[in-house]
Formats: C-alpha cells, structure tokens, sequence
C-alpha cells in the first residue's frame, strides 16, 4: 500500500458511481477522482483503491455484477504526477 | 509541483494569451473563443454569408497543430472513433446554437467575465444548469458507447484540415472570404495568432482542462482539480486585461462588445452549450484538442459545431449586440427539448441493454 496503489478506470460514468456504492456498502475503501494523466489523456473519472483490497474487490464485482474497464496498479516511488502525490498525503 | 497549482499555472497562460490576443486586435473579449472561431472559420469558406464575421482564424489552426505535435511526441495520439458519430453531430450542431445565441463558448464566457461582463455571468448560471441537467443522465446510465481503433489516415484528417486551412490564409484564394468589417475584420497578427494558438493547443492538451469537466467533477465527484485550471484562466485574464486592455475593462450589464443582455436567452443559449457538453464529453474547446489526437468522434463533433454555425447565420438564429432575433430564441428552445429527449431515449436504450465487458475499447462519455 505505501509503495503501490490501484487505480480503476470504467467506460461508463454511472458504473464509477456504481463501483463506489458498492465498494463503501461493503467497507471498502475507495475514492473517485479524475483518471490520472498517466494512464490516459482522456478527462474521465477513475477509481483508487486499496491494492490489498484487490482480490477481495474482485471477488465482490463478480458477485454482485459490478462493472469495469481495467484494473490498473501503479507504483508511487516511480511516479511523480499531482494523483499520485496527492494519494501519498 | 502541486496538481492544482499546475493546472491553475496551465490555465494562466491561456488567459494570459487571451488578453494579449486582444490587446494585438482580436476582438472585444475574444482572445480567444472557439465556437465564434470556428464560426469565422464557416464564414470563410462560404458556409454562411454574414460578411462580418468571415475570417480563417489562424489560432485555431495552431491549436490543433499544437495539440497534434504534442500529443504524437507523448503518445498520447491514438486514432479512435466509431463511438455514436451522427448522435455526436448534432449535440455539436445544437451547441453551436446555443453559444451563439449567448455570444461565445464557455472560454469566452470566461473571458466576458474576466472583463467584467456580467451578462456572462447569467451565462455561466446557464451553463452550471445545464451540466447539472447533463450529470443526471450520466448518473442514470447515459453513455455513447463505446469507441474503436480506426485507421490510422483518419487520425490525420484533422491536422490535414489544419494545413489545407492555412493555405487558404496564406494563398487568399477568390474564393475564400475574409470580413472587411466588423469582428471578422478585427485580428491580431497571423504568425502571433499561429503561434499563441499552438501554445493553447499544448497547454490544453498536457494539463486536459474542460469547462465542462471541471463543472461535472464538482458536482459529481466534488473534485477541484479541472477548476483550477479554470479560474486559472478567469484570474489571469482579469489580471492581463486590467494591465493590457484597462481602457476596454467595463464592469456591468450593458454597453459590452459583442454581447446582449438578454437574461432569459444568455442562461437558456448556455443551458444548451453546458447540457450538450456534458453528453459528448467535453465543452469545443476540449473536442478541438480531442479531435487534433485522433479522436474522429471529436472531428464529427467539430463539424457539427462549423455546419451549426453556419445554420445559426443561415437562419437567423445568432444573436448580435442588439439582442436575440425570434428564430434563436425557438431554436435554443427546440435544441434544449430535442436534447433532453435524445438523452432520455439513449439512457432507456442502455437500461435495457446488456452491458458486457469488453477489453482495451473505451468510451468518450
């Protein structure tokens, strides 16, 4: 977790919106932020997530049928963009 | 350095640009404004016979160069499309429409403002309604769907456009018009237009500011980060008006280039700019910098805005300083009811459909 976070990203707004309910109902930690401008250039919304939580997380959208595009995990010593400082704080 | 203070440092050198654009000769409050620009652009190639506002904007063309270049060197230049073209089309034709019965895009509305326009004030209530109104539907289920890799020739058609349209600035063919009065008549000169363009087109495209996308971010997700790049613009452009331009500042409602106050039709003409914005993804500003990195859906969006602005002189349904003529006002009307409409039908549409996951495509919306 210090040194890596995840980040997902959907195709659709309302499935962010979506994961994130889903996510908190169930205890999870998540935030929904713009998609960093490392892993694209479009102007979307993303969520973080724990990375210990992965698997669990997972798990729980296949259950309850929560859609997203991809899982992305990032390593924060490497990066040095606003989103990943601003997960650091 | 911090996200936020990037971003506002990104949207301080737009602004910063402006005021000096209209110090150089651009007109009232339009350093730079990309729907009346590309609506000059309309003029130019005959798409509209309104003599005053006839005239190839070079900064658009440095815009679009600028975004291109930067994004082919990051590899942020990837050739996508398919993602509901004609759907796109006629939300940029219909946001046209709405801007310029307001007189401006969301950027000049910044820049009106920045200049004590107050009138543009009562647009951005507008134009805040309207993205509410918009991120109702996102939150409903509202998508275009999905996009897909396109040949790689279609990515270049943008650009391409850019340099044919530079030649027609350069060479002044026949027939190509260019206004000898009014707005159309009023630049800044071409090299600095050209090259404060490309400026604009790489700080859009590295920093992704939206107008639209910061409004949406607030009221979704309560995120700052894409208003900062705003009111970067707005502060700095307050700034360089008042050190470049104080003669032209003017605090208030009335006697205000290329404006009216209209209060009902500059909120409902932005209602319609923000509403649109909010279901294609992005206010002209940002489709333009989308369309320079491949994205053919943007393309299709920009020609809805050049064909809905020659519509809206064609028609009579642009406003000017006297008001908004009776077309425009049904227009902006129509175009707010037909929208709703179209919106409402395509989130019934995606209710009903499976959603099935589908790797490496995503969607604009």
């Amino acid at each position: 977790m210090e040194n890596s976070c995840c980040v997902v990203t959907f195709e659709i707004t309302q499935h962010s919106l979506i994961f994130e309910k889903k996510l908190r109902d169930n205890g999870f930690e998540v935030k929904l932020m713009p998609v960093p401008r490392e892993l694209s250039s479009s102007c979307g919304i993303a969520a973080y997530i724990n990375c210990d939580d992965k698997a669990n997380i997972l798990s729980l959208c296949e259950d309850e049928n929560v859609i997203f595009e991809k899982f992305h995990e990032v390593n924060l010593n490497k990066s040095k963009s606003w989103f990943f400082k601003h997960l650091k704080k | 350095m911090g996200s936020k203070r990037k971003m506002f440092i990104f949207g301080g050198i737009i602004g910063i640009i402006a005021a000096i654009l209209m110090k150089l000769g651009n007109p009232g409050n339009m350093g730079m404004c990309i729907a009346c620009f590309w609506r000059d652009i309309a003029g130019a190639l005959g798409l509209h016979k309104a003599g005053v506002v006839q005239y190839i904007r070079p900064e658009i063309i440095g815009i679009i160069f600028g975004a291109f270049s930067i994004s082919y060197l990051t590899g942020d230049f990837k050739v996508k499309g398919g993602s509901s073209p004609l759907i796109r089309f006629i939300l940029g034709f219909f946001l046209m429409i709405g801007g310029l019965v307001f007189l401006g895009c969301p950027l000049r509305m910044i820049l009106r403002l920045a200049n004590g326009d107050l009138n543009a004030l009562v647009g951005l209530m507008g134009y805040i309604a309207g993205i509410f109104i918009g991120v109702q539907f996102l939150k409903k289920g509202y998508s275009l769907g999905k996009n897909y890799d396109q040949p790689k020739i279609a990515g270049y058609l943008f650009p391409i456009f850019a340099v044919v349209l530079l030649i027609f600035l350069v060479v002044k063919p026949a027939f190509i018009l260019f206004s000898t009065e009014g707005p159309g008549s009023m630049a800044a000169p071409v090299i600095i237009s050209l090259l404060a363009g490309a400026i604009v087109g790489i700080c859009l495209q590295r920093s992704r500011i939206c107008t639209a996308g910061g409004f949406r971010d607030l009221i979704l997700i309560r995120d700052t980060h894409f208003l900062w790049g705003i009111l970067g613009i707005f502060i700095f452009t307050l700034i360089g008006n008042l050190v470049l331009n104080f003669e032209k500042f003017n605090f208030g409602f009335t006697g205000q280039p290329i404006a009216h106050n209209d209060f009902l039709f500059n909120f409902l003409g932005m209602t319609l700019v923000g509403l649109c914005s909010i279901l294609l993804g992005g206010c002209p500003i940002r489709q333009t910098i989308l369309a320079s990195q491949g994205d053919t859906d943007a393309g299709i969006t920009v020609i809805g805005l050049i064909v809905g602005a020659a519509f809206a002189h064609n028609f009579g349904l642009a406003a000017s300083g006297n008001g908004v003529p009776t077309n425009g006002k049904i227009a902006v009307i129509i175009g707010i009811v037909f929208v709703l409409i179209l919106a409402s039908s395509i989130v019934l549409n995606n209710v009903k459909k499976v959603s099935k996951d589908s790797k490496g495509v995503s969607a604009n919306v």
